[in-house]
């Protein structure tokens, strides 16, 4: 067992659960930056100094985009476990991931690998199943790659320079993605979206993303209730509170209306 | 050459295009110059080249070459009808980095990183899927596609790690190596959206620009395939395991993508639905081929992956340049769009039948290898007649449109060509030889830069028919590809250098070579220390041109 990376290993899985727990989304964006920094350290032996630096840049540039996304939110749902459980199932995880080195053949990556790809794919089950805004099934879509790049490191050899270069841009990619998705999320009315389109939803349903009409490119309008259908959840007693109307609106970009998706050129 | 000019061309291209996505018109003008670079490095792709790239081999093949030109070429056609149609956002740059991904994702050896760069590629295309200000679900659409993504580049990412090692006493354990395919063969049905994974799929369609459902569900996905036929070409396959339970569900889950598809595109209403549930049913087919541990599989699988992609590209366009010339894309809408526009009737005529075919093509005999490979007979039949009834598909698209034209067809745009202002009369006022030479020069002058200054207009006025042209055009490809033109069987048959590798066919794994057991004895494996390992090994990197590329002998047994 090597101690430095059974320490870089916890801090990731520490990540990880900051991650998918946190309600405040500097706090997620933080957990993530701790997943994409220590996921590409989880080898052995480590890469040179400039398949680091690129991880790093990397790393750096997905949660850019991401924090561009979430420009202007300050909450998200978090966990519904509570962060002890996340971080309890996390740890059985990572010991049955350590425990398991290899899955019945010689590994040939660092059992610390293997054990945090095993925690990050659990972390991320709830919310993929059961997040109830875009972000967290965001989050939860991340971890679980990001597991199954850290399983591959934990079985296989040490990735070579160009497979760090293609996990860098996994990297990017995922980051993007989040940031577009909560972009539009944003634009539609805020992170909760998902919860809003699926709650309580019978019978025919009109099609996910029609054309847009007048009300609904209005800043805010798409997460307003159809009629006849329940509104959104209502907040539990350990939301923070909601801004008074009295408050100044806090100016954001997405606030521009107007679809962004143009229909065809006037003749 | 490599393939890594092409790599670099469309990585600049791309990201280029992206940057400066504030300006559409530039944005659009940097990808379709990166599309033509694309073409000319696709076109300069020497098969046979191996380039090794920070410990990675990036191998060439004809296969691999034929995509990419195959996939420039219809890019650079989906960017000009969606100029002269649409012109929706950031769809430009994301086809050509789309693109960019999935052709290094075939030509990357290992398996494990080429998932990691086809879900890379994949992850791209949700900037279309999920366009701020569509709609207050697009965000949904996107965070479902994220999620489909990353549950299949997961499973192949693991399933790829597992076997790609040497696993001593694990290859006693059969269902080891049924659950890593079976995995992989789940992961690429995900990416494809086939039955019943098909509900992101769907989403995304309704959701995500008609331009942009080729790289989405077509392109991008048959990358992704063709790593998994690869990979299970070299891994599982050779190893002649008892697996007929995983490939029974795998063969279920293409045949029911196949019927139940064209059954949901042909009560369709929304002419992008019913391009998607096309793509979902021809993707059964890609399904099957994962399903036949034949080696006869390997050159129909490839011949309709490229069937697939293109003939869907062109009814998308199809949809596309419908949509653009008339403001709507639903049927019940459309009545009478034939009769405005002849070469629409046209091209669909030509992407009918490219799509369905007849027996003489090769789209039908590899489609129909695929089919008598994955299934048993019965079934096979019903399987081979569904994609003729999908002719009632295109028959009822076309029978709306000789209809009396609807209002919003009568409203709309029509092919008919035309010119924005009238032709200016310039008589003749010089009496001797030399003042009208003078004139006659002046004249020509003026009426040229006439119609230069003309030209915009013009384009915009005539922009139905500049994308009908485009859809013609792309609808004559697809024909040329289904009936086994440009080269597509030879491309298909020939067993690529380096690392993917063809039935029978070099390199040569590190290991002893597998011996097929015998009828009844495939549970009776060798002793662990003389099993074969499933590692990918490959030819030493640059080998000179004098070395014959391994061959594919047809139906020869596997190792």
């Amino acid at each position: 067992m090597n101690p430095a990376l059974v320490l870089l290993a916890a801090i990731t899985i520490g990540g990880a659960v900051l991650a998918v727990s946190a309600r405040d989304v500097r706090a997620t964006a933080l957990g993530l930056l701790v997943v994409f920094l220590g996921a590409p350290l989880l080898v052995d032996p480590w890469p040179g100094p400039a398949t680091i630096l690129a991880r790093m840049a990397a790393a750096l540039l997905a949660i850019r985009i991401v924090e561009i996304g979430l420009r202007g939110e300050d909450t998200t749902g978090g966990t519904r476990l509570g962060w002890p459980a996340e971080a309890l199932l996390a740890a059985a995880a990572a010991v049955i991931g350590f425990g398991s080195h290899g899955l019945g053949a010689a590994g040939l990556g660092p059992a610390e690998a293997q054990a945090a790809g095993f925690a990050l794919i659990v972390l991320a089950i709830a919310p993929l199943a059961t997040g109830r805004d875009v972000l967290r099934v965001a989050i939860g879509s991340v971890l679980l790659v990001m597991g199954a790049t850290l399983i591959r490191a934990g079985l296989d050899a040490p990735p070579s320079d160009a497979e760090h270069l293609v996990l860098g841009l996994l990297t990017i990619a995922l980051g993007g993605a989040v940031g577009v998705i909560a972009t539009a999320a944003r634009a539609a009315g805020g992170l909760a979206t998902i919860g809003v389109a699926d709650i309580g939803e019978r019978g025919p349903r009109l099609p996910d993303a029609h054309r847009p009409d007048e009300r609904e490119t209005k800043p805010g309008a798409g997460a307003r209730p159809r009629p006849g259908r329940p509104a959104p959840p209502a907040p539990r007693r350990s939301d923070p509170p909601a801004p008074r109307r009295s408050d100044p609106p806090a100016p954001r970009r997405s606030d521009r209306p107007g679809p962004r998706r143009a229909g065809p050129p006037p003749p | 050459m490599t393939v890594a000019p092409f790599l670099v061309i469309a990585a600049t291209g791309g990201m280029l295009s992206l940057l400066v996505r504030d300006r559409r018109s530039w944005s659009t003008a940097v990808a379709a110059a990166g599309l033509l670079a694309m073409i000319a490095a696709a076109a300069a792709m020497d098969p046979a080249a191996t380039a090794r790239i920070g410990g990675v081999d990036l191998a060439g093949s004809a296969w691999l070459r034929l995509y990419a030109l195959l996939g420039s070429l219809v890019g650079l056609i989906l960017v000009t009808i969606d100029v002269a149609a649409m012109h929706e956002p950031d769809v430009p740059g994301t086809i050509v980095l789309g693109l960019g991904a999935a052709v290094i994702a075939i030509a990357i050896t290992d398996p494990g990183v080429a998932v990691a760069a086809a879900t890379a590629g994949g992850l791209a295309a949700v900037l279309v899927a999920a366009p701020v200000g569509a709609a207050a679900r697009a965000a949904v659409v996107g965070v479902r596609e994220l999620r489909a993504l990353a549950v299949a580049g997961a499973l192949a990412i693991g399933a790829t790690a597992w076997l790609a090692r040497p696993l001593g006493d694990l290859t006693l354990a059969p269902a080891l190596f049924g659950f890593a395919y079976l995995a992989f063969a789940v992961a690429v049905a995900i990416r494809l959206g086939a039955i019943p994974f098909h509900l992101w799929a769907a989403r995304a369609a309704d959701a995500a620009p008609g331009v942009a459902l080729p790289l989405l569900l077509a392109w991008g996905p048959a990358a992704f395939a063709a790593v998994a036929l690869a990979w299970i070409d070299r891994s599982v396959a050779p190893l002649a395991l008892p697996l007929a339970g995983e490939q029974g569900v795998i063969a279920a889950i293409g045949a029911i993508s196949v019927v139940l598809g064209l059954v949901a595109a042909a009560v369709q209403d929304d002419l992008e639905h019913v391009v998607g549930y096309t793509i979902i049913a021809d993707a059964g087919f890609v399904v099957l081929a994962l399903a036949a541990f034949d080696p006869g599989v390997w050159e129909p699988s490839r011949t309709w992956l490229l069937v697939f992609v293109v003939c869907r590209s062109a009814f998308a366009a199809w949809a596309v340049a419908i949509n653009g010339a008339y403001g709507t894309r639903r049927l019940s809408e459309l009545g009478g769009w034939a009769r405005r526009s002849p070469a629409l009737t046209a091209a669909l005529a030509l992407v009918a039948g490219a799509a369905v075919g007849w027996p003489a093509l090769a789209s039908w005999q590899a489609r129909a290898s695929l089919v008598h490979l994955a299934l048993p007979d019965v079934a096979a039949v019903a399987v081979m007649a569904a994609p003729v009834a999908g002719l009632a598909i295109y028959g009822r698209i076309l029978r709306v449109g000789l209809r009396p034209p609807s209002p919003a067809v009568r409203d709309g745009v029509g092919e008919r060509p035309g010119w924005p202002a009238p032709w200016p009369g310039r008589p003749m006022v010089g009496t001797s030889a030399t003042e009208r030479v003078m004139e006659r020069s002046s004249h020509a002058i003026g009426g040229l830069l006439d119609v230069l200054w003309q030209l915009p207009a013009a384009g915009r006025r005539n922009r139905t028919g500049i994308a009908s042209i485009a859809v013609l055009v792309l609808a004559g490809l697809a024909a040329a590809v289904s009936a086994g033109g440009l080269g597509v069987p030879e491309a298909a048959r020939a067993a690529p250098r380096g690392g993917e590798v063809g039935p029978g066919g070099a390199p040569t794994p590190s290991g002893p070579t597998p011996s097929a057991p015998a009828p009844g004895e495939s549970d009776q494996l060798l002793p662990s220390d003389a099993q074969p390992t499933p590692t990918f090994t490959f030819e030493p990197v640059g080998g000179s041109p004098s070395d014959s590329p391994p061959t594919a002998p047809s139906g020869s047994p596997r190792g």
